[in-house]
């Protein structure tokens, strides 16, 4: 399988980059570890005639208590001990991506933008033209949900979740200069589906911030999904808290890979704080969570189901969120 | 030829210098520019493991790497793991075990098992498991391959 | 896992130990060859333009924009070679491109070589094709009745029935009628693949001599090199078949393939050497792959439970081609034939065309997925009657040399031995119905054909394998055969049983890669035929040679060749007083006489079966055995289970080489727990929705079960060395083990394969509805 013809750059800073892709005005992608880009260039999935490698930037890499590279590698997040031991939650996120390698290849900045994914979009460029193209890629309309306006490609990363309960912030690039917003921000929750963050074109991020909260949070990952590996999430359910005894100081969930984008539930969880957690109050939050979720039918296990699991997977990363990986 | 399609790295502790366009994959230029045939093709997408390289001592998969970007580093094949005569402990182990059978997925499947070896000398059945997920085998079942890798880790 | 070790009594040298691969050290370091590694000078490219539609009637197809591309050197469409092909002789329907209609998505409708892929793809982009599309025909169901737009003008009268099997011995109803306990199970299976890690690769060339030499990744050569000659009409002799390493087959190599055929056709056009290799997607369109089936089983039995009668119906989506689909016909009814007695027994079957990718032979052909309704029956009929699984199955139990009602004569058995060694060893008697709600066992059997009897083959008469020797001065012994490794150990076990007879280092014995030019015909790897067929015929291409061997030794020692012994790389007497001469210098004397020794061995196996329409399908020089217990946990509130154990009593007469038999069945439970877990060609209509390795689920090392093989076969009476098969029938009572043990741990019978999570929760949440407690939950 042969990529169409495309130009390389190798910008060696962030402001390079930036005005390169400002130059090229949205007929360039940037290309991280690749591990999501090339499967869908591979596969014709709206191809652009230049790729910016953000390979040779070295503010890029990097991993700290407080700040993640856009280029660092997973896997270099999954070697450090001590980054396991003040956020259990990322780990336990980290080590559920794709593959060993992958993770070997695969960055933080390309595992928060991966593509949304969807079986109408995730196929070669013969299978696409055989049924007829959607909204996402060369048509106009949607297979899942019959209609022209919306994509419904799922948000399949499995970081964003883990980070979102956490507060990260995210430190964006763009023509006129650097700007910060909180993660959740980033994730469009009003657009059409298709675009899947609030980046400018061109927009780069640049790196993961987290504040001194989000150390030593109870926290966990869990994915449902077939396959212990390979596997994009079916369903990503991520929490975090603070306990004091049995008393619940914050709390906080987020899932991911049920819809669009992934979201936070703090309208569920706040009120929760200062009380202790009683089964049937947690029982009633994983409930809501599953309500408020809707998954569409259009990756390997059915919407129905996932939404099921998202109610007992909630339970379950809170008690051992609450029980377990205390930091 | 323009400097700018040529790509200099170090190919199994040789440099190499080669034309190579933008677009090349690293799996593409292995195999068809290079005749290293030992590097496998089993899916192209990232889903089987067969075309694992070792980049600067790391596994990566060759399909989804653009052949650019290894300029200036350490790419080793399943040909840079193999000693000059005779077999290395790892694929001596998976000759023993059986943990070969029609033996396609098997380079990738040494590349990743030397990789762990090296950074882990002693790994457990579980961290075994952990490491080869990324490599698919339809023939084996797993078994014989885990058992021939925790051999070698002699555990 | 450690299986039991090598009896005591093994009598031989190296057969029944564990031997490594003789060409693992090629494998392991990138060094061994398959198709996509062989490179010849001015390849060219080739690639298929594959049909959108899922049924079409192609009006016409304008070629002349590809054509006309710089480096383009052939275009190809289906006019050109026409003649219609296919596995089976009595099922000739596929031709190498489409001619008249496409069937199904993916089906080929032109071919283009060029310079390199980007010219051949845009070749391809040029390609105009007007067509009309014809009704498509997804649902199997609704291909028995009469149709418009039939797939094919074979079918049944207007339908898209391929092939109906009715059969009946004895008397079903009155066995029914008298029956204290009856089941009735109806099992859907979804489609499963072979999904081999190697694509399929072909290269051809036509060189001036007017030969045409084919290398390519197929499990049988000797029908690649026949279809070729058929399709092309070029005499078989100017064919050249050569198979390079292949990487897995699992039956999906095993059909002469259309791009084989095109590929060779475009070497022909061009003048120059053409390779075609598959991406990932064109191999799950070209499946082959185990058909999506439904099927019903009744089961009756007597108030002690003696096995009454089997009712049978099975309806077996086929895809737009035959392929093997005659044979899976029969095998979905026959191969319910053992491991048990069943004196009456009915079967309708019925294989429908549909307009999707081919089904055909994959691992365990025909037997797996009626073998998994039955032996559920059988769960639900124990259940009922009190009598305990095993208990039940020991009852009925097919005896050594016996015959069953259709004829199959069933020779050595161990399948008694099978049973009480799992039995015993997963602590079943401790355990059935005992463990806590969501944990559980279960017991599945099964059985399988050691080759068939009367394959595919230009006369019956004809051996089934040919074995050449060769051993000239300097010692070394050239095995020539076109037998088919693909992993499962073949070449190996051809030196090792050549080293044995002979008395020599493995070493000494080189096998040759298959080449139809010098390699004698085997029908290749298929119906778990080779280690039977192939290993006899090298038993006596050895034995020839030992006994010309013997007779010179016999003249160096001075003493009668009677008295001769082959030692371990000598030749022997006991004397007195002992004496020993080495091989080379024996072989040497030999060769005075004739030059380099030569010996051809082969093998046939005996006319068996019963002479109704039929009878021969499933007959089989022998027969495997086997029975598991599965040990699973599952997860009340979501549905995911593990697998946490298999103790697998196989009987495959005696192991020649444990470490492939081991290999065998580790890789076979892993395919059986896929197609039980999570593997589906995933259909919406006819448009298969997974074509990738991402989302064809095949299960990862977390996910095999630890593995306990029980080898307690007793020597087959006609197997090489008293050995079966343990290829293909280790695959099959992995489905039913596992089913039967959810069934334990849930109290849910799961009929509906692949059991995902999402079926699992549904059935608890519907025993919970239903107010059914289980095991205390
Ligand atoms: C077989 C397979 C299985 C997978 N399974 C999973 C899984 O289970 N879970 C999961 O989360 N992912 C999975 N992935 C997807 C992917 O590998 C990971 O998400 C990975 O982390 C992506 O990182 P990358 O650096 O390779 O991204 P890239 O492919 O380089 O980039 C992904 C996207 O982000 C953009 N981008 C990357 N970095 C930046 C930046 N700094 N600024 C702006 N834009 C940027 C790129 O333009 C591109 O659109 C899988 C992939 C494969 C091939
Ligand atoms: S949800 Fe609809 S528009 Fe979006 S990728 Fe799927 S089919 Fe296309
Ligand atoms: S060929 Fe690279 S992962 Fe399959
Ligand atoms: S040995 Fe065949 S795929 Fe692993």
């Amino acid at each position: 399988m042969h990529l169409d013809p495309f130009e390389l750059h190798r910008p060696r800073s962030v402001e390079e980059a930036v005005r390169l892709a400002s130059e090229l005005s949205g007929q360039c992608d940037y290309l991280a570890g690749g591990t999501d880009l090339l499967p869908n260039y591979k596969m014709h999935l709206n191809l652009r005639p230049h790729l910016i490698a953000l390979e040779d930037i070295p503010e890029l890499r990097g991993h700290s208590f407080e700040r993640l590279g856009a280029m660092e590698r997973l896997a270099d997040l999954e070697g450090d001990p001590a980054f396991r031991a003040a956020y259990p939650g990322i780990q336990d996120a980290v080590g559920e991506v794709a593959t060993p390698l992958v993770r070997a290849s695969g960055t933080v900045g390309g595992n928060l933008l991966v593509e949304t994914r969807c079986f109408f979009f995730n196929q070669s460029f013969f299978w696409r033209a055989s049924l007829g193209f959607c909204l996402k890629a060369d048509g106009d309309r949607c297979h899942v949900v019959p209609q022209k306006e919306r994509c419904y490609a799922t948000f399949s990363g499995d970081l964003a979740p883990s980070l979102l309960v956490l507060d990260a912030d995210v430190e964006v690039a763009g023509p006129s200069g650097r700007r910060r917003l909180p993660l959740s921000g980033l994730y469009d929750a009003a657009g059409d589906g298709i675009r899947r963050t609030r980046l400018a074109p061109g927009e780069l991020l640049v790196a993961v911030h987290l504040p001194p909260s989000a150390r030593g949070q109870r926290a966990g990952y869990k994915k449902l999904r077939v396959r212990p590996s390979f596997d994009f999430p079916e369903l990503g359910v991520a929490v975090a808290g603070r306990w004091d005894g049995t008393r619940v100081e914050s709390l906080r969930i987020a899932v991911g890979g049920v819809e669009t984008y992934p979201r936070r539930f703090d309208a569920l969880t706040d009120p929760l704080a200062g009380a202790p957690l009683s089964e049937e109050a947690l029982g009633r939050v994983a409930s809501e969570v599953m309500r408020g979720v809707r998954p569409v039918h259009n990756t390997f296990l059915l919407p129905d189901y996932r939404r099921r699991v998202v109610e007992v997977y909630v339970r379950r990363a809170v008690r051992e969120a609450r029980e377990g990986s205390a930091a | 030829m323009p400097s700018r399609d040529r790509l200099r790295f170090r190919l199994n502790g040789q440099p190499v210098d080669v034309f190579c366009p933008d677009p090349r994959i690293l799996l593409d230029l292995l195999r068809e520019d290079l005749r290293l045939t030992g590097t496998k093709r089993g899916c192209d997408l990232g889903t089987c493991g067969c075309c694992t390289v070792l980049l600067d001592g790391r596994p990566a998969l060759s399909c989804l790497t653009l052949a650019r970007l290894v300029e200036s580093r350490e790419v080793t094949t399943i040909e840079g793991v193999t000693p000059p005569q005779g077999l290395s402990p790892v694929q001596r182990a998976f000759v023993e075990h059986g943990a070969t059978q029609c033996g396609f997925c098997t380079p990738g499947f040494v590349v990743t098992a030397t990789a762990l070896l090296r950074a882990n000398p002693h790994p457990s059945r579980e961290e075994i498991e952990r490491a080869i997920a990324g490599n698919l085998c339809r023939c084996t079942g797993y078994t014989k391959i885990i058992e021939a890798i925790a051999a070698v880790g002699g555990r | 896992m450690a299986s039991a070790p090598t009896p005591p009594t093994n009598p031989y040298r190296l057969l029944g130990g564990r031997i490594p691969y003789v060409e693992g050290p090629l494998k392991v370091t990138g060094r061994a060859e398959y198709t996509d590694d062989i490179q010849r000078p001015g390849l060219l490219v080739g690639r298929l333009l594959r049909s959108p539609w899922p049924h079409a009637r192609l009006r016409s197809i304008d070629v002349a924009a590809a054509r006309a591309l710089p480096g383009v050197y052939a275009v190809l469409t289906g006019d050109r070679y026409p003649i219609p092909f296919g596995v089976l002789p009595i099922t000739h329907d596929e031709t190498a491109i489409a001619v008249d209609a496409s069937r199904y998505i993916g089906d080929i409708i032109a071919a283009v070589a060029a310079r390199d892929e980007p010219t051949a793809e845009a070749a391809l982009a040029l390609i105009r094709v007007d067509a009309e599309p014809l009704a498509e025909h997804a649902d199997p169901r609704m291909g028995t009745s009469k149709v418009t737009d039939p797939i094919h003008a074979k079918g049944l009268a207007g339908t898209n029935i391929q092939k109906e099997v009715v059969q009946h011995f004895g008397d079903v109803d009155a066995a029914f009628a008298r029956a204290r306990f009856t089941a009735r199970v109806r099992g859907t299976f979804a489609g499963v693949t072979h999904a081999f890690t190697e694509p399929m690769a072909t290269i051809a060339e036509a060189t001036p001599d007017g030969r045409l030499t084919v290398w390519s990744a197929t499990q049988v050569p000797h029908y690649l090199h026949r279809t070729l000659s058929e399709v092309l009409g070029i005499p078989m002799h100017r064919i050249r078949v050569i198979k390079p390493e292949v990487g897995g087959g699992f039956g999906g190599k095993s059909d002469p393939l259309p791009h084989e055929i095109v590929c060779a056709a475009l070497a022909i056009e061009t003048g120059r050497p053409v390779k075609i290799l598959f991406d990932r997607e064109e191999v799950f369109y070209t499946n082959h792959g185990r058909h999506p089936t439904q099927n019903e089983v009744r089961v009756a039995a007597d108030a002690e439970g003696n096995l009454l009668a089997y009712d049978i119906e099975a309806l077996i989506d086929g895809g737009a081609w035959s392929s093997f689909g005659t044979v899976t016909t029969y095998y979905n009814g026959v191969l319910a034939m053992g491991p048990y007695r069943v004196p009456n027994f009915r079967y309708k079957g019925r294989r429908v065309y549909t307009t999707k990718p081919p089904s055909g032979a994959m691992r365990a052909h025909g037997g797996t997925n009626i073998r998994y309704s039955i032996e559920v029956a059988l769960d639900r009929i124990a259940e009922e009657s009190g009598i305990d699984p095993f208990d039940l199955r020991e009852r009925n139990a097919l005896a050594p040399n016996s015959t069953t009602v259709n004829r199959f004569e069933i020779t050595s058995t161990s399948f008694l031995e099978c049973l009480s060694a799992v039995r015993k060893a997963s602590d079943w008697d401790r355990k059935f119905r005992q463990l806590p709600y969501g944990r559980g066992i279960g017991l599945g059997c099964g059985f399988y054909i050691s080759g068939s009897n009367s394959p595919i083959h230009f006369t019956p008469k004809m051996p089934q394998s040919t074995v050449h020797l060769k051993v000239d001065m300097d010692g070394g012994i050239a095995v020539h055969s076109m037998q088919a490794d693909i992993g499962q150990g073949s070449n190996t076990l051809l030196a090792a049983i050549v080293a044995e007879v002979l008395g020599v280092d493995l070493e000494r014995v080189h096998v040759q890669r298959v080449d139809s030019d010098v390699s004698p015909v085997d029908l290749g790897s298929y119906s778990s035929r080779v280690t039977f067929m192939m290993g006899n015929a090298a038993r006596s291409a050895a034995e020839q040679l030992k006994g010309e061997l013997i007779t010179a030794a016999a003249g160096l020692l001075g003493t009668p060749p009677e008295e001769v012994m082959v030692g371990h790389e000598c030749f022997e007497t006991r004397g007195p007083p002992p004496a020993s001469v080495p091989f080379l210098e024996v072989l040497h004397r030999a060769m005075e006489a004739k030059g380099a020794l030569t010996a051809s061995g082969s093998y046939q196996t005996r006319p068996k079966g019963g002479t109704f329409k039929g009878a021969k399908a499933g007959t089989a020089p022998a027969y495997s055995f086997a029975a598991y217990v599965a040990e699973v946990s599952v997860d009340v509130e979501t549905g995911e289970y593990r697998v946490r154990k298999v103790w697998a009593g196989f009987d495959c007469g005696r192991p020649l080489n444990r470490l492939a038999v081991e290999g065998q069945i580790e890789g076979s439970i892993h395919m059986g727990l896929g197609q039980v877990m999570g593997e589906s060609m995933n259909y919406r209509g006819s448009r298969l929705f997974n074509p990738s390795l991402l989302e064809y689920k095949i299960p990862m090392p977390q996910q095999m079960p630890e593995v306990e093989i029980l080898l307690v076969g007793k020597d087959d009476p006609e197997g090489p060395f008293g050995a079966k098969e343990a290829g293909e029938g280790p695959l099959i009572a992995t489905l039913p083990a596992v089913g039967n043990a959810l069934y334990d741990a849930v109290g849910v019978r799961f009929t509906d394969l692949p059991i995902t999570p999402d079926k699992v929760l549904r059935g608890i949440d519907r025993r919970v509805a239903e107010r059914r407690a289980w095991k205390g939950a």
